[in-house]
């Protein structure tokens, strides 16, 4: 257990004896405190919550960002306060047990525009992780800055492997190639939660309510299969070092990984609204023709 | 034995002429006053084959026991006892083959008039143990309570395995009356025969290298796992093989330890690859017993020794995941456990003060078993200490119940003295097993449920044993039974 803990029980006045009785694990963190006595921060940016917190605040996000899915914060936060206890240790633990993954953890390297120059990815060759990766940043306009940082996980550490993953998110759109509407979004996440089980991920999965029938359909016979097949077999994508793969054709990444590219989502859309169009037509062309007759 | 009407005589159309005479001979051997041995048979009350700990013991019980102290006694060793008697090191060295002694055991070597030949100033007695998971982090912990602190509560006694036998020879030596017999094997051992001096087919007879033959009235076998004396009583010994090896070290630390010199700490983490113990010996100095698999305990016997030492602290400190990762590196370990330990949350006064050095040449491996005898005794056998069973060492109980078998059996050795009765028949020899058998078998099963408890990850098994461990901390009742159970001062069980 910390100083910390010592220092906040010590505070409270209680009997040595009774703290040190209590004091028996290894935990960082006080399990219990009030919100008269909120501890320090563990890290820059960092919010202790109590669990009742916690929970409210993991029921608030994922109702409220169901009922809005653009607000990006409100899905952080819902993954901050579903990340513990155990996911997000799973995943930290994923990263200790792989090389790539450790200098990830010890580098500590953050995506932002500052640290990736986008004029050098530009110059990538056409099939390159970094030349597809700032070809989703150009169409929908975001930059890397978009990101929120991670405020509510306590483990410094942790909190940071929360940062990693939302950083490479789209780094992830690149990988699969999936797009980011809402359709793309969705069976991303799949694949993300087969992966890194985090549970964020799964829960934004409840938002296929959302979907049109035709997108449900689809979403259920083509892209979850997929998202849960490779998301399970393939390596952790967290200990990807993307800065340095930016250079590398994404097809040889995939390979690597043990991904194969879905069906093009953007070329079933075509074809799909390409098709209605032409049956509409049909029906509009036997219509007049009935109704000549 | 024998009925005074069965005599041959009458017996001739029952029983071969061949017999009859065999019979006959037998007759005349009746006084055992009169035995005179043949030229090269010697013949002992008791033959005592293994001079390690638990053979010495034997021998300084029964000869400071008065009742026992007139019997014909002979010790068979077959390493040469020269570097035991010699055994010193500098105050700043130790040697890697360690042991606890509980106060049960050092009470029993105390009133055999041994532990005072001890050298005592390299005993390091402790009175605290922690002992954690090192999946949940969950812990529980042995304390003597402050009010008996004074007055020499401890929970064990730490001490060199040398340290003891040498005390125990010294003690054997100064009793005198002990045929010591180094340097020789036992060749083979076989019963004997019915010779014109006496009838020993129901003896063993043990001829060493050097062609010397000795009868037993009680052969005593405290000669290890791969027992000779067990194998000639036709007793199987039964168990398996852990798949672990136990690496042990003398390593220096950063200081006296966190309790100081008056209040040592033992500690121990449950690994999933087994647990890893650091005990305290005097001054700066530890003994460390890693149980591991065989591939990670070569590895780490290979590793240079600040990566070792790197490694022994990160066992008491890192995640199960980082150790795991560590054991991969071929080097390059304290560069890796130095930066991991800026992440990994521990707090430095529950777990051992920082490893500073590895004593040259002490890192060594022995692989870990459990077996136990059949049964501990025969006709005019008697098996002791590792040759009835074999343990693992994560309780430190080893040596203690070898010490529990020398202290029954030399009750039983003098009973039957006191009452007249041969001390090699079976019979008499019963309640030396029955005292024995189930307490050590309990305990053997005990040893061993719990490393296959802590042998694994799964999540539901660490939530469960996690619970349990910590209930049995908070129960003071409960705590206080294991704990004297565990320094063999506790509720007889069985």
């Amino acid at each position: 257990m910390a100083l910390g803990l010592n220092r906040h029980l010590l505070a409270s006045g209680l009997p040595k004896e009774l703290i040190t009785a209590c004091t028996t694990t290894t935990y960082q963190y006080p399990r219990h405190f009030s919100v008269l006595n909120r501890p320090l921060p563990n890290y820059e940016g960092h919010v202790p919550l109590t669990r009742l917190e916690k929970t409210g605040l993991a029921i608030g996000s994922a109702v409220y960002s169901l009922y809005n899915p653009y607000r990006a914060d409100l899905i952080a936060a819902l993954g901050e306060a579903t990340a513990t206890p155990y996911f997000i240790y799973r995943l930290r633990d994923a990263m200790l047990s792989d090389p790539t993954g450790r200098r990830i953890l010890r580098d500590r390297p953050r995506i932002s525009s500052k640290t990736l120059s986008m004029e050098h990815l530009r110059s990538l060759p056409e099939n390159s992780v970094g030349r597809t990766y700032v070809g989703w940043l150009d169409r929908e306009g975001v930059s890397p800055d978009t990101r929120d940082s991670v405020k509510y996980i306590d483990d410094e550490e942790c909190a940071y492997v929360m940062q990693r993953y939302r950083e490479c998110h789209d780094l992830y759109h690149a990988l699969t190639g999936l797009p980011i509407f809402r359709e793309g979004e969705i069976a991303l996440k799949a694949f993300e939660f087969a992966n890194t089980l985090l549970p964020m991920t799964g829960m934004s999965l409840a938002s296929v309510i959302t979907l049109k029938p035709t997108e449900r359909k689809r979403f259920f016979q083509i892209y979850l299969p997929w998202a849960m097949d490779n998301g399970v077999k393939s390596k952790e994508v967290i200990n990807i070092y993307w800065e340095e793969q930016l250079g590398r054709n994404v097809e040889s990444l995939r390979v690597e990984l043990g991904i194969d590219k879905p069906v093009d989502m953007r070329d079933i859309r075509k074809k799909d609204r390409a098709r209605r169009k032409a049956e509409k037509e049909a029906k509009e062309r036997s219509g007049d023709s009935l109704g000549i007759n | 034995m024998k009925s005074p009407n069965l005599r041959p005589r009458n017996l001739g159309e029952y029983v071969c002429s061949n017999c009859t005479r065999q019979l006959r001979r037998q007759r005349r051997t009746y006084a055992t006053t009169t035995l005179a041995s043949p030229s090269n048979l010697d013949i002992y009350d008791i033959v005592c084959v293994g001079g390690g700990p638990a053979g010495l013991s034997l021998l300084a019980a029964l000869r400071s026991n008065p009742l026992t102290s007139r019997l014909r006694i002979a010790l068979i060793e077959s390493q040469s006892l020269s570097p035991t008697r010699t055994f010193s090191l500098p105050s700043t060295q130790f040697s890697n083959r360690c042991s606890s002694l509980t106060p049960s055991s050092v009470r029993f070597l105390k009133d055999i008039g041994a532990w005072q030949h001890v050298q005592r100033e390299r005993v390091q007695p402790y009175s605290e143990m922690r002992v954690w998971d090192g999946v949940s982090g969950t812990s529980i912990d042995f304390a003597v309570p402050e009010q008996e602190m004074g007055v020499g509560g401890v929970v064990a006694y730490m001490n060199e395995n040398l340290n003891l036998t040498q005390g125990l020879l010294r003690r054997v030596e100064e009793l005198g009356g002990v045929e010591v017999i180094e340097g020789e094997t036992v060749e083979n051992i076989r019963l004997g025969s019915d010779t014109t001096n006496g009838d020993f087919s129901s003896w063993p007879v043990l001829r060493t290298n050097s062609g010397r033959e000795l009868a037993a009235r009680l052969l005593v076998g405290a000669d290890g796992g791969n027992s000779p004396v067990r194998a000639f009583a036709g007793i199987e010994s039964r168990g398996w093989d852990y798949e672990r090896f136990g690496v042990v070290a003398t390593l220096k630390m950063e200081g006296e330890g966190w309790g100081g010199n008056a209040r040592k700490i033992a500690y121990q983490r449950f690994l999933p690859t087994g647990p890893v113990a650091c005990l305290p010996m005097p001054g700066n100095h530890c003994t460390l017993v890693w149980s591991t698999t065989p591939e990670l305990a070569q590895k780490l016997k290979s590793l240079s020794p600040t990566d070792f030492v790197a490694l022994v602290n990160a066992a008491f400190r890192l995640g199960v995941t980082d150790l795991k990762y560590l054991h991969t590196l071929e080097s390059g370990q304290e560069e890796e456990v130095s930066w991991r330990e800026q992440h990994t949350p521990f707090s430095a006064e529950q777990v051992p003060q920082k490893v500073v050095g590895v004593q040259e040449g002490s890192v060594a491996m022995f692989p870990l078993k459990f077996r136990h005898a059949d049964t501990y005794i025969g006709q005019r056998v008697a098996l002791i200490g590792d040759a009835a069973h074999t343990t693992h060492p994560l309780a430190g109980q080893g040596l203690n119940q070898g010490q529990g078998d020398v202290e029954a059996l030399a009750n039983t050795v003098s009973y039957s003295v006191e009452h007249g009765m041969d001390i090699g028949v079976r019979m008499n020899l019963e309640s030396y097993e029955s005292e024995r058998y189930a307490k050590n078998h309990l305990l053997m099963g005990v040893v061993d449920k719990l490393h296959k408890l802590y042998a694994t990850e799964n999540p539901g098994v660490v939530g469960i044993r996690s619970l349990g461990l910590r209930a049995v901390n908070r129960l003071d009742g409960v705590k206080g039974f294991f704990m004297r159970q565990a320094s063999g001062t506790g509720e007889k069980l069985l």
